[in-house]
């Protein structure tokens, strides 16, 4: 029944790992031949999984686990999708519903322990509820913001028979959509941005998962206003565009933050405008005389920002609801972007050459020049992760893929799997550091197993980065529990595994490793040894406002 | 002060009150009854908003599935009744049936007695009992409904 409703729903994939209380949805799945599952090695792993793939084409992913330790191994993997609002569907096993409540053998309160990183759950204790239960969860799952939805079904109910239900529309009367934009506030908002004397628009994953691309980049060339993302926005405006303003955020470009912090009109859309796009809340964009702020989810109007213009709608629609009123721009739009420029100049991205270590932007910059503005990048967390979005120089809108809101080490490799069954069209390159790569580094055996083509760009440099840069600036300078001085040698762990893997420690070995990535059909790892001591830069200090950025030491 | 219209269900009061603690809300009163329509219920939540601003309660409740309908009262003119049960010395009882209170039970030791009113009045009543040196009381909390008039 599980299955054919499914199969409704249009699944063609679903990670998972059986275990005694999904024992009879596996029985059945092989009957089901157009839904191809993938084993995967632990569930968190199945959850970044169906994350990487959803994040890739759109489409909702689909995890199987077990119940007890299986279902709770995807509470990390919920988290992330949630806190990034990536649509998913979690079906984990639960125990016979006569056992529920009598701390049955692998039983546990998944629903209670997963409210608060679901978007919705449901526990079925009865094969009536299935049919229009699976047929919600995908509704709710995939529409207004989206995010992961779990169904808990408990073993009895998987073994009853029930007709499916036809796809109707499903009716749930507590559940409201905002699609509609309100056209006065879209013209008050157009005129705001022409009247503006020196404007910012900064662009969340909104925009992506609305596919507002393109409507953004109309709003900005037609009212001439400079375009920031944040960390999940990148890939949603082109970089290397003359209004391109970068990354936002404590960690953001120099030109930007100063864009920000001198802006009269800030526009804000799809966006959740968090600590780490604010730094210091009091001080963020001080000079804003109005904020507009378009998002799907109300609850975000005045969360953090309170705006004087709200647009509670799709991205896409709103932009394009705003674009035709914009008709002339205010006179001072020249001297702005001239300024930016200036900026831009006044406060670049550099890093540290001259040390004779290998530099983490290097290597980058080396693996950007491949992805050719169309492969699927794949960050971990940490330094690696924004060292990698702060190198992103795609001429076009891209796939930019990391663990924004949650901050999951592990994320990139599971992820980077799931984007490569998603998007098989397209390269994928998953970056990560040695610290993260090892909390999931057993779905190599997965990448293996589909002779995926995916090349890991493994940053390595013997610590946890951003930790020990954080305890050096923030921290008093005292090192603590940071070094990883027993890792594993990453070329026998790949070869162990069955992919190949190199190890490169100095600039001219990147090119030829890269190389032979690339002519290799299959996973390929690549052990970069780099700079110990590189650092994040520009980086906000903890507290302070995003006037206070440092940069990168100069002349060294 | 808000009154929501929710799906009766296993998880919604879990739901609920999970999203209060988790956004660091405070409940300062709720009461949760049948509601007109079968299969909802009524709640009643007077919910101090934290460091968060006010709209945000309303706001996130309304992001919750089981939530169907909230109506915020706060800047309303309301009935905003409660319900009194207490347990008293004899000789108290009729100077509190003078202040509107409704015999229950008569005993040999004690007399429960009820009283209903509005908030402040139900404030002033139990302040009353405290007075008399009350043996026991319970309080239903809230239920409000907008006034016609």
């Amino acid at each position: 029944m599980l299955l054919e409703a499914l199969e409704q729903e249009g699944v063609d994939l679903i990670f998972g790992y059986p275990g005694g209380a999904n024992l009879p949805i596996y029985q059945r799945l092989p009957d089901h031949p157009k839904l191809r599952h993938i084993l995967v090695r632990h569930e968190q792993g199945a959850a970044h999984m169906a994350d990487g793939y959803a994040r890739a084409c759109g489409r909702p992913g689909v995890v199987f686990a077990t119940s007890g330790p299986g279902a709770l191994n995807l509470v990390t993997g919920l988290c992330t999708a949630y806190m990034d609002s990536v649509p998913m569907i979690a079906i984990t096993g639960q125990v016979n519903s006569t056992q529920v409540g009598r701390d049955a053998f692998q039983e546990s309160d998944v629903i209670g322990a997963t409210a608060s990183v679901t978007k919705h759950s449901y526990l079925v204790t009865h094969i009536s509820q299935l049919p229009r239960v699976v047929h919600e969860a995908f509704h709710i799952a995939t529409t207004g913001r989206p995010g992961p939805v779990l169904i808990d079904i408990c073993k009895d109910v998987q073994m009853a028979e029930a007709e499916p239900i036809a796809r109707e529309r499903v009716n749930i009367p507590g559940y409201h959509l905002n699609g509609h934009v309100n056209l006065d506030s879209a013209q008050i908002a157009a005129a705001a941005l022409a009247n503006a004397e020196q404007p910012v628009i900064l662009a969340g994953h909104g925009v992506l998962l609305s596919h507002a691309e393109q409507a953004l980049l109309d709003l900005a060339e037609k009212a001439g206003v400079p375009v920031g993302t944040t960390l999940l926005g990148i890939g949603g405006f082109p970089v290397n565009h003359p209004l391109s303003l970068h990354m936002t955020g404590f960690m953001g470009t120099g030109w930007c933050l100063k864009a920000v912090q001198n802006a009269d009109v800030l526009m804000m859309v799809g966006m959740r405008v968090d600590d780490r796009v604010t730094a210091r809340l009091e001080d963020f964009a001080p000079k804003v005389k109005t904020f507009i702020h378009v998002d799907i989810d109300g609850s975000e109007m005045g969360k953090n920002v309170r705006p004087h213009i709200e647009l509670v709608a799709d991205a896409r629609n709103a932009l394009e609801a705003i674009l035709p009123h914009i008709d002339s721009v205010h006179e001072g739009r020249g001297a702005w972007l001239t300024q930016i420029d200036a900026w831009r100049e006044e406060h670049p991205l550099r890093y540290t050459h001259s040390n004779g270590h290998l530099q983490p932007q290097d290597v980058l910059i080396d693996m950007y020049k491949r992805c050719r503005n169309e492969a699927v990048v794949v960050a971990d967390v940490g330094q690696n992760q924004i060292w990698a979005a702060l190198w992103w120089n795609y001429d076009r809108p891209g796939l930019f893929i990391n663990s924004g809101g949650a901050g999951t080490m592990g994320f990139a490799l599971p992820a980077a799997i799931g984007a490569k069954f998603a998007r098989p069209d397209l390269d994928v390159w998953c970056v990560a550091g040695e610290g993260g790569f090892v909390m999931t580094a057993q779905e190599l055996s997965v990448a293996v197993e589909h002779q995926l083509d995916i090349k890991i760009v493994l940053l390595n440099n013997f610590s946890l980065g951003m930790v020990r840069q954080f305890q050096d600036d923030f921290y008093g300078g005292v090192r603590s529990q940071v070094e990883l001085t027993h890792i594993p040698d990453f070329v026998k762990l790949a070869d162990a595994y069955g992919l190949p893997g190199v190890r490169v420690d100095k600039l001219a070995d990147v090119g030829p490793a890269m190389d032979a990535a690339q002519r290799t059909k299959g996973p390929f790892l690549i052990d970069f040894r780099i700079d110990p001591e590189a650092n994040v830069y520009p980086i906000v200090p903890l507290g302070k406002s995003l006037n206070d950025f440092w940069e990168a030491p100069v002349g060294v | 002060m808000l009154s929501v219209l929710v799906e009766d269900g296993s998880n919604t009061l879990t739901k609920v009150a999970g999203m209060i603690r988790r956004r660091g809300f405070h409940v300062r009163a709720i009461t949760v009854g049948p509601s007109g329509e079968p299969g909802r219920s009524r709640m009643t939540l007077q919910i101090d908003a934290g460091h968060a601003e006010v709209d945000q309660v309303r706001k996130q409740l309304e992001r919750l599935v089981e939530v169907v309908e909230i109506e915020d009262l706060t800047e309303h003119a309301v009935h905003r009744r409660e319900l009194v049960v207490a347990r008293v010395a004899a000789s108290a009882v009729p100077e509190l049936v003078a202040k509107g209170a409704r015999v229950l039970e008569s005993g040999s030791v004690s007399t429960t007695i009820e009283f209903a009113g509005e908030g402040d009045e139900v404030g002033a009543f139990v302040e009353e009992l405290r007075r008399h040196g009350n043996l026991d009381v319970v309080r239903s909390g809230p239920v409000v409904m907008r006034r016609t008039a």
